[in-house]
């Protein structure tokens, strides 16, 4: 006699091998995302110091840090100045990357690939080349500068030595990775009907008019995309200050996401460097919210304006 | 696709057979993280060492763990805090306090009731025992005993018509003879360096202790505010006042971009450094002549001492009553600590060790004059306090003011004012929460 099967034990069996076949993913989430996310919000109202059994303290972490610790407005300060020149001026110099690049010149894909290449060298290795181009004394980009230098008879900049000029510095060389965002724009670029641009010719749009009015507007998405994508990042800027300038001079290059591992690490203070990483996610979720408004501004094609 | 399944589960067999190949089942396990990983020229020594221990004994099997100077820390403090630490390993001298505070550590002195004659304990340094101390007990034991001594170049020294009889003493008289040291070329170029307070190991606080000074009182109050802290912070920058900052922070630069060791690389004359520099010098083969000597020190009233940081071997209690490897990590512990291995971990890790009589021995059989007078400053050295507020405060909390007044930015008085209400601070926030 053929066995049967109700609809609702096959359903029944379907989704126990679906959840079987999802559990690998939602172990990982659970045990190595939310768990540790939430672990984290407990222990900054504690005084958990690594070693220690932690102790239940309230919103104490959190009112010092906001009321009497002059290093978290510090490397605040020093994050939010980072996030406010580095992100626009990453998307200014990967969107006039990929107007340069989006030509049919001959060898074109080897220009792509080179300023794509500084993507893959890993943060410290490209944090130790510059470390040797920056260099004050004998860095070649001081002795390239050397005769503006004497033209202007001025001394010679102390880049990342200069407490005025350090995050100006991890910024300028930040830009070396721009190629990265460069390829986003540069896919949208090659998105855009040429259709668009043909009728503009017809109507007597030069160069700057099918820039301004067809290529900027229709490439707003990546352009948004990068913004929010570069605010995020911006917010948790560590490996650059970390390797090249230990936070100084005078701690100019003192990160949030700097001070946040400095107070684990070096004063054991896991409680308050879990309320540390709170008051950033809040940050960055107030800058996002904030950000997100500007998506009127964002001109999707196919959609119905 | 069956025979790559075969393949992999045979593979899988053969790797977990092997795994388990090493480790006999009737011993019991004793886990030992050190730092020499595989790879290393210190890792085949140290697994003699460790097997000579297993083969010796009927009931443990200590297995050794090795990591790299760089990624010991993270992993023993990780594995500490999570209570998995392994039975026995090493950490630092320093701040043994607050893992005995923690509960974190056996307490050695329970043993010594039993097996009283188990440790040496006359033949370790009185000032590294008392970090090694807590409440009255012992919960560590100084495994290494680091040391800052002042080097000298006797080519250079004999260069300009000095001898070892000039070797400084006093800070007046190491500014006269560093000053005889120092060269200039023609562009105004530092050359070379008679010393530099600031350069190597010296630091502010060794400076100070010399001085009759710290950074903080007995009750670990931050100090700082006495004319006494300025004239000292003071003095380690008119060292070399008659140079500009221009021309020391080139001269600075040029010893970073070659990498190597100012004194090693010849560039200095005298230097504040440790042990450390020694093992460097002699593996990297230079053939000058040098010298190692007391760390001069102030003319008046000055007091002998040197900042002798060292690590510390520990018996790690992770609360899970497991006595059979508590007593076993007890017994490598004696053996470690005992004379024939502290000497041979000595050769092999090119370290001081702990074992006083272990190493002034080496130092004769060597035949090694700078070892043996390395040794006589381990009885000078002192450990930094442990500051609970301020674990890094002669690091990450002091640095930031001290390059500010190098740099010229502070005056002494204003980087020592800054300091110290930092410390404040932070000694505030930690009362607050703790």
């Amino acid at each position: 006699m053929a066995k049967t099967i109700t609809v609702r034990q096959m359903k029944k069996k379907e989704n126990l091998a679906g959840h079987l076949f999802a559990f690998p993913w939602l172990f990982g989430l659970i045990v190595l995302g939310i768990f540790p996310i939430f672990m984290s919000l407990y222990i900054s109202f504690t005084n958990y110091d690594m070693i220690s059994p932690m102790e239940w303290i309230g919103f104490e972490n959190y009112r010092i840090l906001l009321t009497n610790d002059s290093l978290f407005w510090k490397s605040l300060g020093n994050t939010v100045y980072h996030v406010a020149i580095a992100v626009p001026l990453s998307i200014f110099v990967g969107l006039f990357l990929a107007f340069l690049l989006n030509n049919r010149v001959k060898g074109m894909s080897v220009y792509r690939t080179l300023f794509y290449l500084p993507n893959v060298v890993s943060v410290v290795a490209m944090t130790l080349l510059w470390m040797w181009l920056f260099q004050p004394n004998f860095g070649l980009v001081n002795a390239l500068l050397d005769p503006i230098y004497d033209l202007l008879g001025v001394e010679p900049l102390g880049w990342y030595l200069d407490q005025d000029l350090s995050k100006f510095t991890l910024i300028l060389m930040g830009l070396w990775t721009s190629g990265g965002s460069m390829v986003i724009y540069l896919a949208q670029m090659q998105d855009i009907p040429t259709t668009l641009y043909e009728s503009a010719e017809i109507d007597g749009a030069g160069w700057w008019h099918k820039m301004i009015h067809i290529t900027l507007p229709l490439m707003t998405p990546s352009i948004y995309f990068n913004f929010i994508m570069g605010l995020i990042g911006g917010f948790q800027v560590f490996t650059m200050a970390y390797i090249m300038t230990n936070g100084g001079p005078s701690r100019s290059s003192y990160y949030y996401a700097y001070y946040l591992f400095d107070k684990m690490m070096a004063d054991n203070a896991m409680g308050m460097a879990s309320a540390m990483a709170w008051i950033l996610l809040v940050i960055v979720l107030v800058v996002t919210v904030l950000a997100l408004k500007l998506n009127k501004f964002v001109f999707y094609m196919g959609e119905d304006s | 696709m069956k025979k790559i399944i075969v393949c992999f589960t045979v593979l899988f067999a053969a790797i977990a057979l092997v795994a388990c190949g090493s480790e006999p089942t009737d011993k019991i396990t004793i886990d030992f993280w050190h730092m020499a990983p595989v790879g290393t020229t210190a890792y085949t020594p140290t697994k003699a060492i460790i097997n000579a221990f297993n083969e010796s004994q009927d009931t443990y099997y200590v297995k050794g763990t090795g990591f790299s100077f760089w990624d010991y820390w993270d992993k023993i403090n990780i594995a500490v805090s999570s209570r998995t630490a392994p039975d026995l390993g090493l950490s630092t001298l320093d701040d043994v306090e607050s893992r005995a505070e923690a509960g974190v550590l056996y307490d050695i002195s329970d043993f010594l009731v039993d097996d009283p004659d188990g440790l040496e304990l006359d033949q370790f340094y009185t000032a590294q025992m008392e970090f090694a101390t807590y409440d009255g007990d012992l919960y560590a034991l100084p495994f290494t005993a680091t040391v800052r001594v002042l080097y000298y170049n006797l080519d250079m020294f004999e260069e300009v018509g000095l001898t070892e009889a000039d070797v400084p003493t006093t800070w007046s008289e190491l500014l006269a003879v560093a000053k005889q040291l120092d060269v200039v070329n023609g562009d105004g170029e530092i050359q070379r360096l008679g010393f530099d307070p600031s350069y190597g190991n010296a630091t502010y606080h060794g400076w100070l202790w010399e001085a009759g000074l710290d950074f903080f009182d007995a009750n670990g109050d931050p100090t700082l505010n006495t004319q006494g802290h300025i004239d000292v912070l003071q003095w380690m920058k008119d060292f070399n006042s008659e140079f500009t900052r221009a021309q020391l922070v080139a001269f600075g630069d040029a010893n970073t971009l070659l990498g190597i060791n100012p004194f090693a690389g010849e560039r200095v004359a005298m230097m504040v450094e440790t042990d450390g520099l020694y093992e460097i010098i002699k593996n990297a083969g230079a053939d000058f002549n040098f010298g190692v000597t007391t760390i001069p020190v102030p003319d008046d009233g000055g007091i002998r001492v040197n900042w002798g940081s060292g690590f510390s071997i520990e018996l790690y209690d992770n609360g899970d009553g497991d006595d059979a490897s508590k007593q076993g990590a007890w017994e490598f512990l004696k053996y470690l600590m005992s004379y024939d291995v502290q000497k041979e971990m000595a050769e092999v890790n090119g370290w001081i060790m702990a074992h006083k009589r272990a190493m002034s021995d080496l130092a004769t059989e060597l035949d090694d004059p700078i070892l043996a007078r390395m040794l006589v400053e381990v009885e000078y050295a002192r450990d930094k306090v442990y500051i609970p507020y301020a674990p890094s405060w002669h690091g990450n909390d002091w640095q930031p003011y001290y390059n500010n007044f190098l740099t010229g930015e502070m005056t002494a008085t204003e980087a020592l004012a800054a300091a110290r209400a930092n410390y404040l601070e932070k000694q505030e926030n930690y009362n607050a929460t703790h």
